[in-house]
């Protein structure tokens, strides 16, 4: 309700602005856990975290200005008929202008340097990953383990060990995704491009192609698991020599 | 405008449009190609068992694409794109390869993969490999559908490079084809994706992998699990 | 200053114009087939047809035929023509090419008047609208199960290519285009823009272009993706190339319209109108202009390179040949993130006039609104390769990239404050326009959020190539900027037409669009969530719900639409009489009379103070 002039009541925005923070931080902690898929590497637990993260740093800021909108549509909506009369003719407040300025740009500035961080803690290698040569092409993975003759349209890591994909690609652009592991890049023809992650948990993994790559690109599927090392070592020595 | 008039003339757009679109989609979907199933056939003496029979083909005379070999009679294909086959079963496949080849793009379809026993058979003879330079076409079938069986079977046709054309099949005549069989079985009801990872495809660099290849109804195609 | 319509005249039928008079879309489009034929015939004669770049150069001829038939037969090479002959135009051939007593004839001609282009602009944004929500529905109507059982992989895939460029040209387009050309001019004093010709050229080159987009799908498709990377373009038959070359056209159109608004606003502003008393949507205009001038050169030579790939046997995206398909993606995005900009900044700024207008208050904090965005122009030619984070490419430039997009989320913070700083305690008149605005609200926080997950490079390489982009960008392509566009001619319809859009359909729509929106992309960002690829014909069971709530989603969008082509036809008509200013705005396009006059004042305006006082007599109108 306002009042004649100065200040009014501002309780429709902070209590629209409570509610819907607490919605969202709610939201922000369920969704990402409940619809991302099972995460079973560092990198695929740290895009989980990142996303409930930044929805958490979000719902604040977008219950802000949904909060202001609801209070306008519920205070400031113009009930006569004919147009309205004008209203308080307010063009600047800087101390607003500022304080948002500054609120923005420090979410900004704490949102890059997590990012920043992750990105270099994602970067550091141990130094003796296992290697795995992926090669896409349309429209099937093949995975070779070098320094063994083995080759296998089954990814098959062991666990608890930092593994290196060298992908390469024999005909298009493809997009090598391992879905469970949170990593991603795109596999070129006449180059290698590499990506590295450490599985932390056992299970099936599942490989998708994210890069359209022609008639069949919906079902470039590979599938694959983590085992123990001494499953990965059996399963290496059983398999038949093909490279 | 009054209310109902407003009210009026949404519902007819919703309807008029509506009704154009459904009109457009269905000429549509009648109008992309979609070749007949081809069933798979019971084996007699053979519990749970049915039989499948393909062929590749040098081009497409021989009437899957029509009596005159469709838009691109020189293409070659597969003789089915569509073939329906029943769950828990196991598949006998018979592929009659009539094509000429070379070398696959990617040594690891040079083997046989994931078959039963690991092994097919080329004109009678068992075979798990094809030599490097003696690939014809593959036929290599997959699927992760998220409830049934995953399924990655791959198999090696091995080059027919006969110059006796003896079988006339349409306008087309082939050489004896050789002939290859090896069985799988099936889960859950499904769909699988089937296509040939040996360049046999045009293309304007030359990596094999267009045109045919690249072209809905000639070298890659589905087996639906029912 | 009186103008020579003073002298009046006493024929009914237009004098002068020569060529023009027999000129059309008609003509243009038969011109253009003929010419097409030629260049067609002359390849191939010319080109040697065994080699492999046979087909892309009888295709590539084909379609410069008939980009150059289309601009013969439409008259766009009359007037240069003349003048090279020493035969300029006359006053009567001006006066005839702008339409001048011609009556509902001139929308089908190059006219040069801008109130004609920018309704010409509003039909071809409807049709490429239409044409784009026609593919919309064939592919979410075959995602709505598993399986390919509507059309086969190869149809969807170009679907979706075609899909893609068709929207995004309508998008360029979608406010710039009428309401840039309409509106633009008589907000700053004009008589008509810089360069009416070129004006003209840049609305007919456009439609010339549309045309061959959409013949893409009847001579093989595009199944290739509309980023179109190098290497799988190899595979493309010739659509491939009149795609190439609807693009280097459509840059032609763009680069010339560009040229004209930052020209029209920079030296024809009428007297007085200095700055700060810009209307925000003329800085709107003028900032999305230089950043279409900046960005679309790079499409031209990314789509040129690979016409030269297909027919010269160049190799700049060729591996083989000692090119990159890098090189492609690159030179692509360095057009594709500021063009998103270009996008959607008109829309804002068209926002931004509303507001004031509707809250009857000035713009909150002017200078800020422009400076947000100036530095989101400026920061957007810095942040294309977080489109490429995952491709390989310079995996050491992550981090720089990420740093940029990061900073953008700034100036674009900006626009909230603006928007929602004017409405605050104004007198919000809920009309039509206001409440397409508050659906942009909602939808930009969305859209705009979620682009900061994107951002991030290692949540992007989960995210990258799922889903979850493909609903990030419908959100603020559909939620955000096909909102702003629809209140922009909610707002500037009564202008035209002289009539209200329908109010109650107008609102039957919003309901039927947002909630649509909701719907669709909001199962769709749980569809990427969960890990489904985008451009997928198909999918696993794991995505069929998310996928069949989208699909229904689509439906209620597509319902929506309806409803506002409906009401857009009925209103232009037999709407509601609205008078020449139905929202009592202080900007210079509703002080003049509906329908507009030729050359738009009577007298030259002076301005003495910016548009934004309400409740004070306008002084000096």
């Amino acid at each position: 309700m306002a009042t004649s002039s100065g200040k009014r009541s501002l309780k429709t925005f902070y209590y629209s602005w409570g509610i819907l923070t607490v919605v969202g931080v709610l939201l922000a902690i369920w969704i990402p856990k409940r619809y991302m898929p099972h995460m079973m590497s560092n990198d695929g637990n740290l895009s989980v975290t990142t996303m409930i993260l930044f929805s958490v740093l979000a719902a604040p800021v977008a219950a802000g200005v949904y909060a202001a909108a609801i209070h306008v549509l519920r205070h400031d909506r113009y009930k006569g008929d004919g147009v309205p009369p004008a209203a308080e003719q307010v063009r600047e407040n800087t101390k607003l202008t500022v304080t948002w300025l500054t609120v923005s740009a420090v979410l900004t500035v704490f949102v890059l340097v997590w990012g920043l961080g992750a990105l270099a803690a994602e970067n550091s290698s141990s130094g003796n990953p296992l290697v795995v040569d992926v090669t896409g092409q349309q429209w099937v993975w093949t995975f070779a383990y070098p320094g063994t003759h083995v080759v296998s349209n089954e990814l098959i890591v062991p666990d608890h060990r930092e593994v290196e994909f060298r992908v390469t690609s024999v005909d298009v652009t493809h997009g090598f995704w391992v879905v469970n592991f949170g990593v991603q890049v795109d596999a070129n023809p006449g180059t290698i491009t590499t990506i590295h992650t450490t599985p932390d948990k056992l299970g099936t993994i599942e490989v998708r192609c994210e890069q359209f790559c022609g008639l069949n690109h919906a079902f470039m599927d590979a599938v694959g698991h983590v085992v123990t090392p001494s499953q990965f070592s059996a399963w290496l020595a059983s398999q038949p020599a093909r490279a | 405008m009054i209310r109902s008039r407003s009210l009026g003339v949404a519902l007819a757009s919703v309807l008029l449009g509506g009704g154009a679109l459904a009109l457009a989609g269905f000429a549509l979907a009648t109008a992309t190609p979609h070749q007949t199933p081809l069933t798979c056939t019971p084996v007699s003496g053979k519990a749970h068992t049915c039989s499948v029979h393909l062929s590749t083909f040098p081009d497409s005379l021989e009437g899957v694409h029509g009596a005159s070999g469709g838009p691109h009679p020189d293409w070659v294909t597969y003789s089915n794109d569509n073939v329906v086959v029943p769950a828990h079963e196991t598949i006998d496949v018979t592929i009659d390869q009539y094509d000429t080849g070379g070398a696959a793009n990617n040594p690891f379809f040079d083997n046989v993969i994931g078959t039963n026993g690991g092994f097919d058979t080329v004109n009678g003879v068992k075979t798990t490999h094809v030599g490097v330079n003696d690939i014809g076409h593959t036929f290599t079938i997959r699927g992760i559908p998220g409830n049934g069986k995953t399924l990655f079977v791959s198999i090696p046709l091995p080059a027919n490079n006969s110059n006796k054309f003896p079988v006339k099949l349409g306008i087309g005549t082939y050489p004896k084809p050789i002939v290859v069989k090896f069985s799988f079985d099936t889960g859950g009801p499904t769909v699988y994706e089937f296509n040939c990872e040996f360049p046999c495809g045009g293309s304007r660099l030359g990596n094999g992998f267009g045109e045919a290849m690249s072209s809905y109804g000639y070298m890659s195609g589905t087996f639906t699990v029912q | 200053m009186t103008t020579t319509l003073e002298h009046t005249e006493t024929s009914a039928e237009p004098r002068g114009g020569g060529l023009a008079r027999y000129q059309n879309f008609g003509t243009a489009v038969v011109a253009g087939v003929i010419f097409a034929w030629i260049g067609w015939f002359i390849a191939r004669k010319l080109f040697w047809s065994s080699s492999d770049n046979f087909s892309d150069q009888v295709a590539t001829m084909t379609a410069v035929g008939w980009m150059i038939g289309f601009w013969i037969g439409i008259g766009a090479f009359n007037a240069p023509f003349r003048w090279l002959l020493g035969n300029d135009n006359s006053r009567d051939d001006d006066l005839y090419y702008a339409g001048y007593k011609q009556g509902r004839a001139r929308y089908w001609k190059y006219t040069t008047d801008h109130k004609v282009v920018g309704v010409q602009y509003i039909i071809v944004t409807m049709s490429l609208l239409g044409v784009g929500g026609i593919l919309a529905m064939a592919i979410r109507t075959e995602l709505i199960v598993p399986g390919t059982h509507f059309v086969n992989q190869q149809v969807y895939n170009s679907f979706i290519a075609i899909h893609g460029m068709v929207m995004i040209l309508a998008l360029i387009v979608a406010v710039a285009g009428p309401w840039g050309n309409f509106v633009m001019p008589i907000m700053v004093g004009a008589r008509d823009m810089a360069f009416p010709r070129l004006n003209a050229l840049s609305l007919w080159t456009l439609v010339s272009a549309a045309v061959l987009l959409v013949t893409v799908l009847a001579v093989g498709g595009l199944p290739v993706g509309w980023v179109v990377l190098g290497t799988i373009a190899d595979q493309a038959g010739v659509g491939m190339d009149f795609f190439a070359m609807a693009i280097v056209v459509f840059t032609v159109s763009t680069t010339v319209a560009s040229i004209n608004l930052i020209t029209t606003v920079i030296t024809m502003r009428t007297k007085g109108m200095t700055l700060d008393r810009l209307p925000i949507f003329v800085w709107g205009t003028i900032i999305t202009a230089v950043l279409a001038l900046y960005a679309f050169p790079f499409f031209f030579v990314a789509e040129l390179n690979q016409l030269l790939d297909r027919t010269a046997s160049t190799s700049f995206y060729i591996a083989a040949g000692g090119g990159t398909s890098w090189l492609q993606a690159n030179l692509f995005w360095l057009m594709g993130h500021p063009e998103v900009y270009v996008i959607l900044i008109p829309a804002v700024a068209a926002l931004f006039e509303i507001s004031s207008t509707m809250a009857r208050k000035p713009l909150f904090s002017y200078r800020t609104a422009v400076g947000a965005m100036v530095a989101l122009s400026g920061l957007s030619a810095l942040v294309w390769a977080h489109h490429m984070f995952t491709s390989g490419w310079a995996p050491t430039l992550g981090g720089p990239f990420m740093v940029t997009t990061e900073l953008i989320s700034i100036p674009t913070g900006i626009f909230f404050l603006v928007l929602v700083g004017t409405l605050w305690r104004g007198n919000v008149w809920m009309k039509l326009p206001t409440i397409w605005m508050f659906g942009f609200i909602f939808n930009f926080i969305i859209g705009g959020v979620t682009g900061i997950y994107l951002s991030d490079v290692p949540l992007d390489e989960q995210l990258h190539g799922t889903m979850f982009v493909t609903a990030h960008f419908h959100y603020i392509f559909v939620g955000s900027v096909l909102f702003g566009a629809i209140a922009a001619l909610a707002y500037w319809f009564p202008k035209v037409t002289g009539r209200y859009l329908d109010e109650r359909m107008g609102r039957y729509s919003f309901w039927l669009v947002f909630i649509g929106v909701q719907i669709t992309f909001g199962a769709m960002f749980l569809s990427g969530l969960k890990g489904m690829p985008r451009r997928d014909a198909s999918y696993s069971l794991a995505f069929e719900h998310t996928n069949f709530i989208s699909t229904l989603g689509a439906y209620i969008i597509m319902s929506g639409m309806l409803v506002l082509l409906g009401a857009v036809i009925t209103s232009w008509r037999r709407g509601e009489p609205s008078g020449p200013n139905p929202w009592h705005a202080n900007t210079l396009e509703w002080q003049v009379p509906t329908p507009v006059p030729l050359e738009n004042f009577l007298e030259e305006p002076v301005i003495t103070q910016d548009p934004y006082h309400y409740g004070e007599e306008l002084v000096g109108q």
